[in-house]
């Protein structure tokens, strides 16, 4: 036995080493996640509060409608377009999806009249695609009036309603974008990977070469799966320095926890390659069977966008898909800070497609 | 006759009454033949004779259908894995893993055997000390077959298998191959070698079967098969006392064109 497990050992080092020299394997493993991030952080990382972006067209001379349009520039619910100064930019902005709606102050908006306090009726311009950030915008800045009118009158206001959070930890989008960018950088390390390598392998006769050994498929399939969790950690690894110095995300949860859990995962769903690339005796056959087997994944699993989107009983299909559990347990770890008996129905049904991948995966293995 | 002791015993393989089909076609026809221990065996014949289906079953690579094969006293139906401790195999057109240093492919295939790998002393012996730190896929075609004969001696083999190691070679890189092949038999390896180059045959193996159509069809030493035909009243057309391997090998399969 310790014979055996000194090949696997060989076979783990050689074979993660020459990894490090695939510059293609490289790209697609480490930086196609990390464009993925940055496009998704784009999108998605600052939308955890509320903004705006909207034109002021200010046709006051009043010192506080000037006033008013500073604090409308510091606010961080706010990001003031500078380029509308007209009409026509305004125009032009809003019907191109520039900027969500202008609000338009009169020329007689913050002028002191009756000697008292100011006063003035803002308008919030917006065109009918953008109607429900238009509509928004209306109820915060009436929020926002309403502040500033109990400055200047004293007014009983009988009924009130107080925004109370009770997560203090809540899940901005992003969490979940990120824990599905991870499910996507495991389908691409997992499965795309075996399933363009052992192909090729079969085509030069390499893994026949080693057939005449005594090379057992357990070997060379756990060597397979120890070296691709180290690369898979190592990535990982990247993805959350990226994840946490650019786009804020807050891990609370046992970095111990979530990296067995993510090496779990990733031998789980590598399995999925082996089966497939084990058993294609070439590239045709692979590609297909290895398509239809992602795509659905892909889409249902909460990669790319959240699982509570989905329909009902869409919900409920997915749920049983392998990479659902994978992706919802990275989220409950890193960032629900949940410990990993209590994620234990994800690692349950993990567990139960890593028995039914890998049966399939030795079944049908071929070497040529 | 007692039964033989493996260690003592001068035959390494014994094959008997060996059959393989394939859907409905037999591809090897029950042949039968013994190797002795220490020489070099060549199993010659046209393409599609069986030739390396013949090697592939003795290698473990495809199932026996019928007939026995002992090599070392083990029998390779029964015990596979016993097998492959016992035997290196060069195939037909060796590739191995690319951006992988020579010394790590020797040190994986020995980990394979479960042992570590001198890797420099046997890059020597074939002449590649200087690429030991190379990738596989910088070699020359010649280099290659060189290294991939490192590769199967990792663990000390008995037999050693080459499956038409010259083919697409040029001159230089046979002749030297066939050294290689000489130093490996000189170190009381027995090598078991296919080929469809008469040339080959004679300068390298000491007896050789012909196989045609999934039947050893003859069996001798490359001198005695020669002989046998000169004694039949063979006469080249332009030498007169003078016919090679060649002659018999056409003689025996036949002057069409196989594919």
């Amino acid at each position: 036995m310790k014979k055996k497990l000194f090949t696997v050992l060989i076979f783990v080092k050689i074979s993660t080493r020459r990894f490090f020299r695939d510059r293609l394997a490289l790209f697609f493993t480490i930086i196609f996640p990390l464009i993925f991030l940055f496009v998704f952080g784009g999108i998605f990382g600052k939308n955890s509060t509320l903004s705006f972006k909207v034109g002021i067209l200010n046709h006051s001379d009043s010192a506080y409608s000037k006033q008013y349009v500073e604090e409308l520039k510091k606010s961080s619910m706010f990001k003031v377009d500078s380029e509308v100064v007209d009409d026509t930019t305004a125009q032009e902005k809003m019907s191109r999806g520039e900027i969500d709606a202008t609000i338009v102050l009169p020329a007689d908006f913050g002028v002191v009249k009756n000697g008292q306090y100011p006063s003035g009726q803002a308008e919030v311009h917006y065109t009918q695609n953008n109607e429900q950030a238009g509509q928004t915008l209306v109820q915060v800045m009436s929020a926002q009036f309403q502040e500033i009118n109990k400055k200047f009158v004293h007014a009983d206001t009988p009924f009130t309603v107080e925004a109370k959070p009770i997560h203090t930890q809540g899940l901005s989008r992003f969490d979940y974008t990120f824990a599905g960018l991870l499910g996507f950088s495991i389908i691409g390390l997992g499965i795309f990977g075996p399933v363009n390598v052992f192909p090729e392998l079969k085509k030069q006769g390499i893994l026949r070469r080693l057939h005449t050994t005594p090379l057992r498929v357990w070997q060379y399939f756990s060597s397979t799966a120890i070296s691709q969790a180290i690369v898979g950690l190592l990535t990982m690894a990247i993805m959350f320095v990226v994840a946490i110095a650019i786009f804020h995300l807050h891990v609370i949860g046992s970095w111990l926890a979530l990296a067995a859990f993510l090496a779990f995962s990733i031998i789980t769903i590598l399995g999925i390659g082996l089966a497939i690339g084990g058993w294609a005796k070439n590239e045709r056959q692979a590609a297909p069977l290895a398509n239809i087997i992602v795509f659905p994944m892909l889409f249902l699993s909460g990669t790319f966008f959240p699982r509570y989107v989905m329909p009902e009983w869409l919900q409920k299909v997915s749920a049983w898909l392998p990479l659902t559990p994978v992706i919802d347990g990275i989220r409950m770890i890193a960032t629900e800070g949940k410990t990993l008996l209590e994620i234990g129905p994800q690692i349950g049904l993990l567990t139960l497609w890593f028995v039914i991948i890998y049966v399939i995966a030795f079944r049908v293995f071929r070497w040529e | 006759m007692a039964k033989n002791d493996p260690k003592t015993d001068d035959v390494i393989l014994r094959v008997r009454d060996l059959k393989k089909k394939y859907g409905e076609k037999w591809a090897v026809k029950g042949i039968s033949f013994d190797v002795h221990r220490g020489e070099v065996f060549g199993i010659l014949g046209p393409n599609g004779a069986g030739k390396t289906t013949t090697l592939e079953m003795i290698e473990t690579l495809r199932e026996i259908d019928g007939g026995t094969a002992v090599l070392d006293g083990v029998d390779v139906a029964k015990h596979p894995w016993d097998i492959r401790y016992l035997i290196g195999v060069q195939p037909q057109s060796p590739s191995f893993q690319d951006k992988t240093k020579l010394t790590e492919l020797l040190q994986m295939f020995a980990a394979a055997y479960g042992t570590r790998a001198h890797a420099h002393k046997l890059l020597e012996e074939v002449n590649l000390l200087d690429k030991a730190g190379s990738y596989v896929e910088s070699l020359s075609g010649g280099q290659k077959q060189r290294f991939s004969i490192a590769a199967a001696l990792v663990h000390n083999p008995k037999v050693f298998f080459l499956d038409e190691p010259t083919t697409g070679l040029d001159p230089q890189a046979r002749r030297n191959l066939w050294e290689l092949v000489e130093q490996v038999r000189d170190k009381g390896v027995t090598v078991i070698i296919t080929t469809h180059y008469m040339d080959e045959a004679e300068v390298l193996c000491d007896r050789v079967a012909v196989m045609d159509k999934g039947k050893i069809i003859a069996l001798d030493t490359p001198k005695n098969l020669v002989k046998n035909l000169l004694d039949k009243g063979f006469k080249k057309q332009q030498k007169v006392e003078q016919a090679n391997l060649e002659d018999v090998f056409i003689e025996l399969t036949g002057k069409a064109l196989r594919d």
